[in-house]
C-alpha cells in the first residue's frame, strides 16, 4: 500500500512537472477486476481488465471517454495497477508518432506498478477510439477501450468548424462480449515477458453491446428521445470483431457526414449505416415528425455476413416542445469560474432541469436540480470540466474550467 | 460526328497504350501457413512453375491485354475479369485467349468463379492493377484460409459457408512476420511519398484494415465507387471488392496495419500470427 501510494505521488509530480505546457492532462489507471461486477442483461458478471480514472471500485464497459479540443496538446498517464501484463493505451485514428502510438515494440509499454505518458496533439474535431495494444485480441476483449471525442474550437455543438450544428449528441460504442475470454485465468493471467506467442480461444461472443449494454439494459441507457425539430449527432463506433448495421426510420433523415474524424467529401442520405470494427462514423439526425418506434443494430459474422443478434433501441420523436424554444439556449456563467457557477435557463425549459459535471475522464463529480441559486463548486479541484445540463429530453454539454 | 469526339478524347491514352502479352497458368500445389501446416492450393501463375502467390498484371490506360489463361490443373476451372469480361471455362489441359482493353486507373479482380465461392477459395484470385503513374505502390492480395477446407473442395465435398471460420489470415500468401519480407506487401517510403496500396480480398471474409499513424485516401473500389474521396484510418475490403489506397506520410515512423477484427491477428488460435504488417517510412 505504501508502495503504491510512493508512486502516486511521485507520477502526480513528474505529471506537475511536465505539464507546464499542456492543454490537458490526464491520468488513466489500468487495472483489472477482482471481482466479477460487470453485469451482463442476463444476470450473470463477468471480469473485465480495463481503464478508470479511480484505482479502487470496479471497472465501467466502456471505459471512460475522453473529450479533448482541436489543436490541444495533451498529455496522457496511465497507471498500470494489471497486477501482471504490461498494458498501453493506443490512440485509434488520432495518428499520433510512433513513440505514443501505444503499440508495445515500435513504441512502449507500461509494466505492472508502473506509470507512462502519451504526448499528443488532437487536430482533427471527430470521434475515436482508444484501446490497449498490449495483445490487443484478448485485452480489447477483455473491456479495455473507450471513446474519444475531440471537439472543435468554434462550438460543441458543431462537428467541425464551419460544419454542421446539432443540438444534442448520442456516441454510441458497439461490442461483443464471449464470456469464456472473461475467464480468471485469461483477465488475471501471470505475465511471461518470454512469450512471444499467446494461445486464444475460438471466438463465439454470446453478448451484443452498445454501450456495455444489451437487451433490456439498454432501456434508460441508451436510447433517443428527441423533440420535434431536434438535430442530433449520432456518433457511431464500433470497437468489436463483428460487423454493425445501424438502420433507423426513414423519418430521422439520417445523414453520414464524417466518418474517422474527417469530413466525409459526399454526405449520404441513407437510413441503413454499416460500420466495421475500428470504424466511426458521424451521423446527423433532423427530427422532423412525430417518431415512436426502435432504431437496430444488427450484428453480422465477418466471415459469413450473417446477422447473428440485433439490438433494439428506443427512439421516440415527440412535439411537445417547439422549435423556437430550441433556439433558446441554457447560459453558464463565470467560465472560468471559482467557487460558484450559475445556469441561467430560458423559462421553456426551466422544469424538471438538472446539471451533472463530469471530470475530463468522465466520472461525475457533482450532480443536482438547477433553481435559481448558485451551484457551489468549491470543493471540486481545479482544472477542465464538463457540463452536463439536462431538461425534457434534451441535453447541453458545455466545457467549463475551474480555477 | 460523335465517334471523331471519343476518338479525339481517347487519343492520349491510345498514343501511349500498348499491346500487353501476358499469360496465366493455373497450377495447383500447396502453401505453408503459420502453424507451419502445408494447404493444397491453386494459384494464377505467370510461369509454369508454381508460386504461392497470385501472378499481378499491371497496365497503363489504354492498354489492350492480350491475355492467355492456361489451365495445367487436372479439373475444369472457369475465368472472370468480375465486371469486365465473361466467366469462360478452361477445360483440364486447354486454354482460353481474352483481349480486353483498359482504359482507366483503378484495379479489377480476376478468378475462378466456378462454383463460387468454392474454387476461389483454393487460392484462384489476383488482381489487375491499371495506374498511370510511376509513385511507389504495393500490392495486398487479401485472403483467409480455414484448416481441412481446400481438401474438402479438392475432394468435391460440400463446403458449410453459413458457418465459415477461418485459420489462417494473409496478404500474398503470407502472416505476420512474413508479411514485412514481402517487397510487394511491405510499404516504405520517405515523408512527403505519394504512395500507392492496390487491396484486393480474394477470400471470403469482410476485412477491416486499420492504419496506424496515417489516414488513407480512397482513390477507387470496385464496390463503393462513391467512397472515393475519403480519407479512413478503418477501412473495410469486402470479398471480391478492389480498393486503391493514397497514402502520404507526413512523419517517419513504423506503423502497423492491421484487420481491426482482431481475431484475425491470429493465425491458427495463436496470436500475433496473422494480419498485421508494418508501414516504414524514412524521414
Amino acid at each position: 500500500m505504501m508502495r503504491q501510494l510512493y508512486l502516486a505521488l511521485v507520477s502526480f509530480a513528474a505529471v506537475l512537472g511536465a505539464n507546464a505546457q499542456m492543454d490537458s492532462v490526464l491520468t488513466l489507471i489500468s487495472k483489472i477486476d477482482f471481482q466479477p461486477s460487470h453485469e451482463l442483461h442476463d444476470g450473470n458478471q463477468i471480469l473485465l481488465m480495463g481503464y478508470s480514472s479511480t484505482v479502487g471500485g470496479s471497472l465501467n464497459l466502456p471505459s471512460p471517454t475522453l473529450e479533448f479540443k482541436e489543436n490541444d496538446s495533451i498529455q496522457l498517464d496511465m497507471w498500470n495497477l494489471s497486477q501482471g501484463p504490461p498494458y498501453t493505451i493506443h490512440l485509434h485514428g488520432l495518428d499520433v508518432d510512433q513513440e505514443n502510438d501505444g503499440v508495445p515494440a515500435l513504441s512502449f509499454s507500461v509494466a505492472h506498478d508502473d506509470t507512462g505518458s502519451y504526448i499528443f496533439k488532437a487536430p482533427h474535431p471527430g470521434t475515436y477510439l482508444y484501446h490497449c495494444h498490449e495483445t490487443s485480441v484478448l485485452h480489447a476483449q477483455a473491456g479495455m477501450y473507450g471513446v474519444i471525442i475531440v471537439r472543435p474550437n468554434s462550438a460543441d455543438t458543431m462537428t467541425w468548424d464551419n460544419g454542421y450544428s446539432f443540438h444534442s449528441e448520442r456516441t454510441w460504442l458497439m461490442s461483443e462480449i464471449d464470456t469464456n475470454w472473461h475467464h480468471d485465468t485469461i483477465i488475471n493471467h501471470t505475465y511471461d515477458s518470454t512469450a512471444m506467442t499467446h494461445l486464444v480461444l475460438d471466438y463465439r461472443p454470446q453478448h451484443f453491446l452498445i454501450n456495455g449494454k444489451s437487451e433490456h439494459q439498454l432501456v434508460g441507457n441508451v436510447e433517443l428521445f428527441a423533440s420535434l425539430g431536434e438535430q442530433v449527432y449520432l456518433r457511431l463506433a464500433n470497437i468489436g470483431n463483428y460487423g454493425n448495421r445501424m438502420i433507423l426510420s426513414s423519418v430521422l433523415n439520417a445523414q453520414q457526414v464524417s466518418s474517422d474524424g474527417r469530413p466525409l467529401p459526399n454526405t449520404v442520405l441513407s437510413d441503413t449505416i454499416e460500420i466495421l470494427p475500428g470504424e466511426r462514423y458521424g451521423v446527423l439526425l433532423d427530427c422532423d415528425a412525430h417518431f415512436q418506434g426502435t432504431g437496430v443494430v444488427e450484428y453480422f459474422n465477418l466471415n459469413t455476413g450473417q446477422v447473428e443478434n440485433t439490438q433494439n433501441i428506443a427512439v421516440t420523436v415527440d412535439g411537445y416542445v417547439g422549435i423556437s424554444e430550441y433556439l433558446e439556449e441554457p447560459k453558464m456563467f463565470p467560465n472560468p469560474a471559482t467557487n460558484q457557477l450559475m445556469i441561467a435557463l430560458p423559462e421553456s425549459i426551466q422544469e424538471m432541469a438538472s446539471v451533472t459535471i463530469e471530470n475530463m475522464l468522465g466520472r461525475r463529480v457533482l450532480e443536482q436540480k438547477i433553481s435559481d441559486k448558485p451551484i457551489i463548486i468549491a470543493p471540486l479541484v481545479s482544472g477542465n470540466y464538463i457540463v452536463r445540463i439536462r431538461s425534457k429530453g434534451r441535453e447541453w454539454n458545455r466545457k467549463l474550467i475551474i480555477q | 460526328m460523335k465517334a471523331l469526339l471519343i476518338f479525339v478524347l481517347l487519343c492520349p491514352a491510345i498514343v501511349n497504350a500498348a499491346i500487353v502479352n501476358e499469360s496465366l497458368y493455373i497450377l495447383k500445389d500447396s502453401i505453408v501457413v503459420s502453424s507451419g501446416e502445408k494447404l493444397p492450393y491453386l494459384t494464377f501463375n505467370a510461369s509454369t512453375s508454381f508460386t504461392g502467390t497470385n501472378a499481378r498484371i499491371v497496365l497503363s490506360p489504354g492498354d489492350v491485354l492480350d491475355l492467355w489463361v492456361h489451365n495445367m490443373d487436372a479439373s475444369e476451372h472457369h475465368f472472370e475479369i468480375r465486371g469486365t469480361t465473361p466467366s469462360e471455362s478452361i477445360l483440364s489441359g486447354d486454354s482460353i485467349h481474352i483481349i480486353h482493353t483498359f482504359l482507366e486507373n483503378g484495379i479489377h479482380v480476376f478468378h475462378d468463379p466456378l462454383n463460387y465461392p468454392n474454387q476461389a477459395s483454393l487460392g484462384l484470385g489476383g488482381m489487375i492493377v491499371v495506374r498511370d503513374h510511376s509513385y511507389p505502390s504495393f500490392y495486398w492480395n487479401i485472403k483467409e484460409h480455414k484448416r481441412g477446407q481446400n481438401d474438402t473442395v479438392l475432394l468435391g465435398g460440400a463446403v458449410d459457408w453459413a458457418h465459415y471460420s477461418p485459420d489462417f489470415f494473409t496478404i500474398n500468401g503470407k502472416s505476420n512476420p512474413y508479411i514485412n519480407q514481402d517487397s510487394n506487401a511491405r510499404v516504405t517510403g520517405t515523408v512527403g511519398d505519394e504512395i500507392y496500396i492496390y487491396v484486393t480480398n480474394t477470400g471470403q471474409s469482410i476485412h477491416p484494415l486499420h492504419f496506424h499513424g496515417y489516414h488513407v485516401e480512397v482513390r477507387a473500389s470496385t464496390r463503393n465507387p462513391n467512397h472515393v474521396g475519403r480519407m479512413k484510418d478503418s477501412q473495410g475490403i469486402y470479398p471480391a471488392e478492389g480498393v486503391v489506397l493514397r497514402l502520404i506520410p507526413d512523419k517517419e515512423g513504423e506503423y502497423p496495419v492491421h484487420d481491426h477484427n482482431l481475431v484475425t491477428t491470429t493465425g491458427a488460435n495463436v496470436y500475433p500470427l496473422g494480419l498485421f504488417t508494418t508501414i516504414l517510412i524514412a524521414p
